[in-house]
């Protein structure tokens, strides 16, 4: 083959869909405490298993605080309400694993959408959850927009990690006419997040 | 070229070598306190110049001190740096495959094996005894129970004997195979043993080769005369790191590191700022003073990539308007600035990558670690080794080798992507220990998979480096050692096998991804603790492996990480840190900060 499999989006087109993504699997997650910090990264793409330029694969990666990383609530209950929420979307469930690392356990919940996406729920020293493109076509990064992020991270600030995208800052009219939920779905009898006034007790 | 054969090393004293490095590092020791004596009580004691105050006593002083200082000098560069460290280095290094060649001796008797052959080419075969065991129908119990049958438990046992008459190829070839095993181990330990013993031997006999100049004696032309002597001194250290860089010396990357180590901070500096062309790819050089020394590089090459650029479109213009059909050959220059144009770009996306907008050092932001730019090179396919965070300070080192077609454009993109991957992967895994991940493209990777990637010679040019760069990191990371971790990427596993069986890497753990096979047939013979390998079922290397065993067959003896594919229609040989991955993603991380389950 010559190229990677055809991807219902391209970069560019890409990372509204996965923002939303994300922003949706947090209103399944109750007592939210909030993320710590989002990634914005990229991984090369292959073709005939060489890696081809012309085909990136994007992660977003949104990260809990190291503290409540350590909780039962983010590494227990978070992974049992994802599975829950994310099956009742009928998303299908492409990995589960758990592996003993001494005191602790790590998990990984990984399902997969029919538009190639795929989020991962990974419980590890950090928790986070991670939204991943698959391999999409290379965009300019002028034609990427920004997206704010999700989960009680201030947009544009240090723990939005996206600035290689937008080197000449963070374009803040953009962040207010871009409605991440805007591709959500329904969330059924869960509650809505409402974001705390102040998250300092929290984070 | 060592003549040790395996007897000598199984029989050898290393405690003796040990012995030997110990009573010199104990004796350099204590000749420094009386140079520091000859300093405190002559010199600034009875020789003072509150005693004796005159031209004549200030020579006298100057001239103690200079003799004690190349005595101090000289205790460090041969008492310490060459005879200690080659005889404590030399001792470590033999034990370590002593142990190994005791425990496979162990194991080639009770096989009923035996070693034949030279003593560069060994080979294990079958025993007579074990032979006329196998033609006798009656094969020890360990091959009956390798080829699964049961042995004869008496003469009359006829069922049992007609089995084994009925599997005798596959007995034979069951008893092949483990000698085959044992023949690649016991090579693999007898090369890397062989490699002590001449790393050893040359830098003990380049030790003859420069006799330590001394100061001048009094006289008349002492005025003259010791001008020159404090000129040469100065010249010194910069001739020594040249011999160093050019690997006359014949020095370990320990015993660079302690030479460094005994300079002052103004010869370092001087040495950086001078000579970064031979700072810069030391072995043995802190990271910090060969990312400095490399940057420097770096500029320089860019700046003279930039004139031969314009000297070429200089030519090709004169070319055009005086020359067309002449002496000039245009499309010999036309490839060569396309080339240089290649280059040039190369490295400019490499300083891009690793230097913020002000012109500093670039931090990897999602892990907030820094970029150690250790290495670069634009022979044949390029070569770059870049650091996310310092090995000389972490407690994690990552180093992924990466396979065909890699390039120094793919530095700055796909591979560091993947190389930045791995970095926030072990920064998630274990976040309270520094891991450094380093992509370490120092050989010119093949650059097709037919013919170039089935050939072995690009792995072979690669092992003395890679050698040298994993003994590099362990000599400028401190006492504590770091968890040292080789990661390949297809050929790039070729690349750490070759290196490990023939040269030794001074590793805790290798992983080895979608490998096409690492030239030995055991993972015994790589000489390291632990390693891991992983193939998922639909990338085509699993089809069949070009250099040695399929390293995740289980007779292969490496741990096997599992890692899925992704589409089946896809080819899957470079998938492994991608979407379709994440088990396999988190299990080698969970190696690299050695937090595996």
């Amino acid at each position: 083959m010559n190229h990677p499999p055809e991807s219902e989006y391209t970069q560019a087109e890409a990372y509204a869909p996965m923002e939303a993504a994300a922003a949706d699997a947090v209103l399944a997650l109750p007592d939210f405490p909030g993320f710590e910090r989002r990634i914005w990264a990229e991984l090369p793409c292959s073709h005939n298993g060489i890696d081809d330029s012309d085909y990136t694969s994007i992660e977003i990666d949104y990260e809990f605080s190291l503290e409540n990383s350590g909780s039962d609530l983010v590494r227990e209950a978070y992974t049992d309400a994802l599975r829950d929420y994310w099956t009742s979307l009928g998303y299908e469930i492409t990995d589960e694993y758990e592996t003993e690392r001494g005191d602790r356990v790590d998990r990984g919940l990984v399902v997969q959408r029919e538009d190639g996406i795929v989020l991962w729920y990974r419980v590890v020293g950090i928790v986070s959850l991670t939204i991943q493109s698959g391999c999409v076509p290379v965009s300019d990064h002028g034609e990427i927009e920004y997206i704010p992020p999700t989960g009680g991270i201030e947009p544009g600030s240090e723990n939005d990690l996206v600035e290689e995208y937008f080197p000449d800052g963070i374009p803040t009219d953009q962040a207010a006419a871009i409605d991440p939920f805007a591709n959500a779905q329904a969330v059924g009898a869960l509650v809505p997040f409402e974001a705390p006034g102040s998250y300092e007790d929290l984070l | 070229m060592s003549d040790m054969s395996w007897k000598d090393l199984r029989d050898l004293e290393c405690a003796n070598l040990r012995w030997v490095g110990e009573s010199w590092k104990t004796y350099a020791t204590a000749m420094v306190e009386q140079t520091e004596r000859l300093r405190t009580d002559v010199v600034d004691g009875h020789l003072s110049i509150d005693n004796y105050e005159s031209d004549t006593a200030d020579t006298v002083r100057e001239q103690i001190g200079l003799i004690g200082d190349r005595f101090e000098d000289d205790l460090s560069d041969y008492a310490t740096i060459r005879v200690s460290t080659t005889m404590l280095e030399t001792a470590d290094a033999l034990e370590a495959e002593q142990l190994e060649l005791r425990e496979l001796v162990g194991l080639i008797e009770d096989h009923d094996f035996e070693i034949e052959g030279d003593l560069h080419e060994y080979e294990v075969n079958p025993s007579a005894a074990l032979h006329r065991a196998i033609w006798d129908l009656k094969p020890p119990e360990w091959l009956c129970d390798r080829v699964g049958i049961d042995r004869a438990s008496a003469w009359y046992d006829l069922a049992s004997q007609a089995d084994a008459l009925v599997h005798i190829k596959p007995v034979y070839d069951s008893a092949k195979e483990l000698c085959g095993q044992y023949q690649d181990w016991l090579r693999a330990i007898m090369s890397r043993a062989h490699d002590a013993d001449d790393d050893a031997a040359a830098a003990l006999s380049a030790m003859k080769e420069n006799p330590p100049e001394l100061p001048p004696q009094f006289g008349a032309t002492y005025d003259d005369l010791i001008d020159d002597y404090k000129t040469a001194l100065t010249e010194e250290v910069a001739a020594e790191m040249e011999a160093i860089a050019n690997g006359d010396t014949d020095m370990s990357p320990e015993q660079v590191n302690q030479w460094w180590e005994d300079l002052s901070d103004a010869e370092r500096e001087a040495l950086i700022a001078a000579h970064p062309e031979w700072v810069g790819p030391t072995d043995g050089i802190p990271t910090t003073a060969r990312d400095t020394a490399n940057r420097v590089l770096l500029d320089n090459e860019i700046d003279s990539l930039d004139d031969q650029i314009a000297s070429i479109e200089a030519q090709l213009a004169g070319a055009r308007g005086y020359d067309e059909g002449g002496s000039v050959d245009y499309d010999a220059l036309q490839a060569e600035l396309a080339a240089l144009r290649q280059d040039r770009d190369d490295l400019a996306s490499l300083q891009d990558q690793i230097t913020d907008d002000e012109g500093n050092p670039a931090t990897y932001d999602k892990t907030g670690q820094s970029y150690y730019l250790l290495g670069f090179g634009t022979e044949g396919s390029g070569q770059a080794i870049v650091s996310i965070g310092n090995p000389d300070t972490a407690a994690n080192v990552n180093a992924y080798v990466p396979g065909t077609k890699a390039d120094l454009g793919d530095a700055s993109g796909g591979l560091m992507g993947r190389t930045e991957t791995m970095a926030r992967d072990a920064y998630k895994l274990d976040p309270g220990n520094e891991t450094a991940t380093i992509l370490w493209l120092g050989y010119d990777a093949p650059d097709s998979v037919a013919p170039e990637a089935m050939q072995e010679e690009w792995a072979e040019g690669a092992a003395e480096d890679l050698e040298s760069f994993t003994q590099g990191i362990r000599a400028t990371g401190g006492e504590e050692p770091s968890n040292m971790t080789l990661t390949g990427h297809s050929y790039g596993t070729t690349v750490i096998g070759l290196a490990a069986s023939s040269e030794g890497v001074d590793a805790d753990n290798l992983i080895l991804v979608a490998s096409p096979g690492v030239t030995v047939d055991t993972a015994d013979a790589l000489g390291v603790e632990s390693v891991y390998a992983t193939t998922n079922d639909l990338d085509p290397i699993g089809w069949g492996s070009v250099h040695g065993a399929d390293p995740t067959r289980e007779a292969f003896g490496a741990t096997e990480i599992e890692s899925a594919p992704g589409g089946v229609s896809e080819n899957n040989h470079s998938t492994y840190w991608n979407e379709s991955n994440q088990t396999g993603r988190d299990a080698m991380a969970g190696v690299i900060t050695g937090v595996a389950g």
